[in-house]
């Protein structure tokens, strides 16, 4: 995949704007997934994450192909979703509307299957739950417990992404971890 | 070995792929005979499942056409140089 990706990228360099319309779509998920993570509303999420794309295909001479694509791609997600969260009003936090209740019942796409309603009330009960957990993170935590457990960066990748070392993603992991058990310990 | 300090500090280790053997040993030594410490072992490795069990998040519908349609024209500049 990785390879058909490098592809698509040299031909965007090369002024080819159709080609970056299959690394949006490839990409799509993924990154809408990773801002709405971060940022805990699907409105924030959409903009930041097309932002993202939009940064990624002006800035694609700064890509050295050599490299991995999606750490990149993550990377400038990363950035923009922090920068919203700091010009977030200091109250924002405080209203619960927009840091979680508007989530997952409403709005996700539940893949269909054959649970029954309640069960899956139940669990869509608990995946809000620690959505809103995994929301009310700090900041410096949520984004390497997102990269972690549902993107699957390594910890080394996690520290490109978030240009940071490799010791401070460690310490961040591991306290990210601790407050989140404290929070899901009763579940 | 001291549980705040030591025991969950190699626990991390753990879930990291951090471990030593030796590490790995005391580990394994300290949690057979510290009920607390597996417990909190057990919340934590439970915690990275919840975690992982949540929902998949699909992007919009018309995410894709949307990022296209607001895509700056200046790329044609380039054609023309080259």
């Amino acid at each position: 995949m990785e390879t058909l990706i490098t592809e698509k990228i040299k031909k965007v360099k090369k002024g080819d704007k159709t080609a970056f319309e299959d690394i949006v779509s490839f990409y799509q998920n993924k990154i809408f997934q990773h801002c709405y993570r971060m940022l805990g509303n699907r409105h924030e999420a959409e903009d930041i994450a097309q932002e993202a794309f939009i940064r990624a295909y002006v800035n694609i001479h700064t890509f050295d192909v050599n490299r991995k694509f999606s750490t990149w791609l993550y990377r400038i997600a990363t950035n923009l979703t922090i920068d919203r969260i700091r010009k977030r009003k200091p109250d924002y936090y405080l209203d619960a509307e927009i840091t979680g209740t508007e989530g997952l019942n409403m709005y996700s796409q539940l893949a269909a299957d054959n649970r029954l309603p309640d069960e899956e009330a139940e669990s869509m009960e608990l995946q809000r739950y620690i959505h809103d957990e995994i929301a009310s993170l700090p900041t410096k935590y949520r984004g390497i417990i997102i990269l972690r457990y549902l993107e699957d960066f390594s910890l080394k990748e996690i520290s490109e992404i978030m240009d940071i070392p490799l010791g401070t993603v460690k310490t961040r992991i591991h306290r990210g971890r601790e407050a989140l058990r404290k929070k899901l310990r009763h579940v | 070995m001291n549980c705040d300090n030591e025991a969950i500090e190699l626990m991390h280790k753990y879930l990291d792929n951090d471990l030593m053997k030796d590490e790995e040993e005391k580990l394994r030594h300290h949690l057979e005979n510290c009920e607390q410490c597996q417990k909190h072992f057990h919340e934590l490795k439970r915690t990275i499942t919840l975690v992982q069990s949540t929902e998949r998040i699909t992007a919009p519908s018309g995410f894709t056409e949307s990022v296209m349609e607001k895509l700056p024209v200046e790329q044609k500049r380039v054609r023309y140089k080259r």
